[in-house]
């Protein structure tokens, strides 16, 4: 059809190189190509109805007038956050007992070691803390103990986990919401009163009702956990503390401060100059982890 | 397998003027009965309430059930009618008592009309007075943090004891896990 024969051997070569260039070019572009296809394929298939809210984090960890800072925090390192979610802890070493600061922050070192977390180990999860209890019980015979707030964040879902009486406090549509039940004595004297059919004013007029039936450092603790995960909606404000935290600031009073649309940032300075505005001359260590859950963009 | 636990509480009135109503066969019905709005005899009103349901009539479907509610009961009379029915539930209701129903780590009230259930959904059918201290919130975390109905309740009468120390009106609601 051509005659490549009247074209000079140079030509030639040069047409072969070029085409040999236009094919290794060619082959190239088609193999990134389908890799690129592929890869966002295989990925958005993965994260399909996933990845819809992403934590924004920030936290204060405050010593007020005590003299030792007996909370300690955990927040799980971010750059795991898509695959195994978002841990927060505070741990509150207990008031009137010994080594209040060494036990709380074991509790939270301990966390660090076992993360990462099954999200849908419920039990298990609730066994690793039972675990660091015991371990406590062993070295301080009840001498010391700390309670332990604990969020697991997944996606959209949140998992929690409670001993003693730090909170968790859910922000949605305005309305602050402890999560959390107090494991206390009020508790158990509210089931008693309330099957009597009288009214319950009785259980919070003694202060050593407040004395906690559960902890970190007791043997064989009862952690309170999520059975099932609580579905997060974009701008649900998390906030996992110490009860330094909300006996300055109810939970009426810190949705009062805040704005919606605040970050965390700027949520965390607002609950931690509302707490030092009180001005509170026997302020107990004040401690918080704030979550905004946003939309992502990606 | 059906578990329930029900909650009767006179709170600071002098009577309990509500109804709870639980009848395991052929189905399982729950019916609450809120007598506070009820100005002229409500302790009648509400034992004439579970009177119906325990006879024949309260057998047969609930929209010609509630045809014998509104010519028997006052027309400010407010109450809650829950019924199994395959493998969902039927609910009625009239006036502020209501079902709310905890699925998928959500909250939701129950609608009038059939509703399908899966495993692990659990039901609040509670008066107006109960649910007023509380926020879904805090019932949604109470039902996914409980080992049994009774468990969740309890936890909710905390909630509600916090915010009124349970000096309030009459207090009545059922907790309901239904595996279906």
């Amino acid at each position: 059809m051509y005659d490549f024969s009247l074209l000079s051997g140079e030509t030639r070569r040069t047409l072969i190189i070029a085409l040999v260039l236009f094919l290794f070019a060619f082959i190239s572009f088609c193999v990134v190509a389908i890799y690129t296809l592929v890869k966002t394929n295989v990925t958005s298939k993965k994260h399909k109805g996933k990845l819809k809210l992403v934590c924004d984090v920030a936290y204060f960890h405050e010593r007020g007038k005590r003299d030792n800072q007996e909370d300690s925090l955990y927040i799980s390192p971010m750059d795991k956050l898509y695959e195994s979610g978002l841990v927060a802890a505070c741990s509150d070493g207990m008031g009137g007992l010994l080594n209040g600061e060494v036990v709380s922050k074991f509790v939270t070192d301990s966390l660090s070691e076992n993360f990462p977390y099954k999200f849908d180990a419920q039990k298990e999860n609730s066994k690793i803390i039972t675990g660091i209890s015991d371990k406590i019980y062993e070295q301080y015979h009840l001498s010391a103990g700390a309670t332990l707030v604990m969020v697991h964040i997944f996606d959209d879902y949140m998992n929690f986990y409670s001993l003693g009486d730090s909170n968790i406090i859910l922000i949605r549509n305005n309305k602050a919401t402890l999560l959390n039940h107090k494991q206390n004595y009020v508790t158990l004297m509210i089931r008693k009163l309330a099957d009597g059919g009288l009214d319950t004013s009785d259980a919070y007029k003694d202060n050593r009702a407040k004395g906690l039936i559960d902890f970190v450092g007791n043997l064989n603790c009862n952690v309170l956990k999520t059975n099932h995960p609580i579905r997060l909606i974009e701008n649900d404000i998390i906030i996992v503390c110490s009860d330094g935290v909300t006996d300055s600031m109810p939970l009426n009073r810190i949705v009062s401060h805040i704005h919606f649309d605040q970050n965390a940032t700027g949520i965390a300075r607002t609950i931690k100059y509302g707490v030092r505005a009180r001005k509170n001359p026997r302020q107990d260590n004040y401690s918080a982890v704030v979550i905004k859950m946003r939309r992502s963009i990606f | 397998m059906i578990e329930y636990y029900t909650f009767k509480h006179r709170g600071d009135e002098m009577e309990y003027k509500d109804e709870v109503f639980l009848r395991l066969t052929p189905t399982l019905t729950v019916a609450i009965f809120d007598g506070s709005r009820l100005e002229s005899a409500p302790k009648s009103q509400s034992l004439l309430f579970s009177e119906i349901l325990s006879s024949e009539e309260g057998s047969k479907k609930l929209d010609e059930l509630c045809e014998v509610f509104d010519d028997c009961l006052d027309h400010d009379a407010e109450y809650l009618i829950l019924r199994v029915a395959g493998n969902g539930i039927e609910c009625v209701r009239h006036g502020d008592v209501c079902a709310k129903i905890v699925s998928g780590g959500q909250i939701h009230i129950l609608p009038n009309g059939f509703f399908g259930l899966s495993r692990d959904d659990r039901i609040l059918c509670a008066t107006a007075n109960f649910y007023k201290p509380l926020t879904d919130e805090g019932i949604l975390a109470d039902a996914l943090v409980a080992n049994s109905c009774g468990d969740w309740m309890n936890m909710l009468v905390r909630r509600i004891s916090d915010q009124t120390q349970l000096k309030c009106g009459n207090l009545s609601a059922v907790t309901l896990k239904l595996d279906m």
